[in-house]
């Protein structure tokens, strides 16, 4: 699977967002959308909201 | 031998005297600083140089002194003017007197200044360099970048000494909705002579590792106001303007806005205003999410309240379909059992007047009825009966009449083949 980033998920959250909202969507695929939806909310939340420390010590690494 | 020629110090005072019976005015002199030096007790030696037209070399050159009652009311009244301070690099309108010492040789003694034609100098020297930047078709690339979703790898240009940087930087990671930001500081010199190649440097060490970052923050803040001529370089604008990162701009300078602020993506007033800029900008992204989020919420909510009506009137709808078809069935029903007892009840009357029948045959065939008609009956012992094999003579045999019953002894036997002779009477 390729690796998730904070615009590949935006992009895969607002097509689910206009799938969903475009009320066609198969009732039998709306859990597992809104199941995908989620994850991809609480990746981006944790993206603007928790510190990689990892990211940090990249950058204090630039010599 | 000796009326012709002279000391040293006799021609330095014949030349100080041509100069002083020459030049005995005040000059208002258009030329540029350089090498400015305030010193300890207040005066300031500098510099006076003119540039060919193409900016190269030096053409002409002169050292200046301002003494220091007059550099104090000047520099004050030149920086609130023109919003930066009396140094070097500026092109100054300044009244001078031309002295010459015998010693310290040809100087000029600045009396006065025109801040107004350094600012129109400044503003003529920015429109230059703008119009170049745009003939070069790199005035707004940065403008035209669009800030990355999340803006929060901040390459930071400072000199890591300056108040304005901590400012930002507390500013940036103490923001009240807790988002995350990273920086990484790109040391660089912010003012002087040195600046531009210093921030130009930091630039390409930046460009070097684009791919670790979102945006480059150049920032300059706290302390006094002092030159501000790097911002207005070429030379920095067209680094900026063409960087592949965007650009915010807070180098805390009120006045005015310098080119750098021109062509950065963004511009903000100080780094403390940059810090805000980006806490903003990530905050929008976080409320965009937010607000994504709450779509799908209502949206799966809407489709699972349709499902639950559409299941609610499938239901009502099957409640009553299957009603329906009860209904009609019991009816349906009712019909058969109607049509059947009445089917029943003919079949039923038929049956009885058959009967009827019967039993008015069976009575009218009945011994009773038999007897009455003239027959007979005769038995033995009790039994009927119905050949003439089952007799003897003198077997006593009862004949039963319609009212009563004889008793008699057989006297004679005669099969039907065999009649008797008929008694002679």
């Amino acid at each position: 699977m390729e690796k998730l980033t904070y615009n590949s998920a935006k992009k895969e959250l607002e097509a689910i967002v206009l799938a969903i909202e475009s009320g066609e969507m198969d009732v039998d695929l709306l859990t597992d959308k809104v199941k995908r939806a989620s994850q991809l909310i609480a990746f981006c939340k944790e993206k603007l909201t928790r510190t990689e420390k990892e990211l940090q010590k990249i950058l204090d690494d630039i010599v | 031998m000796s009326e012709k020629s002279l000391s040293l110090t006799e021609l330095n005072y014949r030349v100080r005297d041509a100069i002083r019976d020459h030049l005995p005015e005040t000059y208002w002199l258009r030329a540029e600083t350089s090498d400015v030096r305030p010193n300890r007790n207040g005066h300031c030696y500098l510099e006076f140089i003119e540039k060919d037209p193409a900016g190269q070399s030096i053409v002409a050159k002169a050292r200046g002194v301002i003494w220091s009652g007059v550099f104090q009311m000047l520099s004050a009244y030149f920086e609130k003017e023109t919003g930066q301070p009396f140094t070097s690099g500026l092109n100054v309108l300044v009244r001078v007197s031309v002295d010459f010492h015998e010693l310290y040789g040809y100087s000029l003694t600045v009396a006065d200044i025109d801040p107004s034609f350094t600012l129109g100098g400044i503003a003529r020297q920015r429109q230059l360099v703008l119009k170049q930047l745009e003939e070069e078709g790199v005035l707004t690339l940065n403008k035209e970048l669009t800030l990355p979703e999340p803006s929060n790898r901040i390459a930071v240009i400072s000199s890591p000494t300056a108040a304005g940087y901590e400012d930002f930087r507390d500013q940036l990671l103490k923001n009240k909705p807790g988002l995350v930001f990273y920086t990484r500081l790109f040391p660089a010199v912010m003012q002087g002579e040195r600046s531009e190649a210093s921030i130009i440097a930091a630039l390409e060490k930046i460009f070097h590792y684009r791919d670790l970052f979102d945006a480059v923050a150049i920032i300059r803040g706290g302390g006094a106001t002092s030159d501000l001529s790097c911002f207005d370089s070429y030379g920095v604008a067209v680094h900026v303007a063409q960087f592949p990162l965007p650009v915010v701009s807070g180098i805390g300078h009120e006045r005015d806005i310098t080119v750098l602020d021109m062509v950065a993506h963004t511009r903000a007033k100080t780094p403390t205003a940059v810090a805000e800029f980006f806490i903003n900008d990530t905050w929008k992204t976080f409320s965009d999410l937010i607000a994504l989020q709450d779509r799908v919420v209502s949206a799966s909510e809407t489709i699972a309240m349709k499902e639950e009506n559409l299941l609610f009137s499938l239901s009502k709808e099957v409640i009553h379909q299957s009603m329906r078809l009860l209904q009609k069935e019991t009816a349906g029903m009712q019909q058969i059992m109607e049509t059947m007892r009445h089917a029943l009840k003919r079949h039923l009357l038929q049956q009885y007047h058959l009967m009827e029948n019967r039993e008015q045959f069976v009575r009218m065939i009945s011994p009773g009825n038999v007897l009455r008609r003239g027959y007979t009956l005769t038995l033995k012992d009790g039994k009927i009966i119905t050949s003439l094999q089952d007799l003897g003579v003198d077997d006593i045999i009862e004949t039963r009449f319609r009212d009563g019953t004889s008793f008699s002894r057989v006297t004679g036997l005669h099969s039907s083949d065999n009649p008797p002779e008929k008694k002679q009477a």
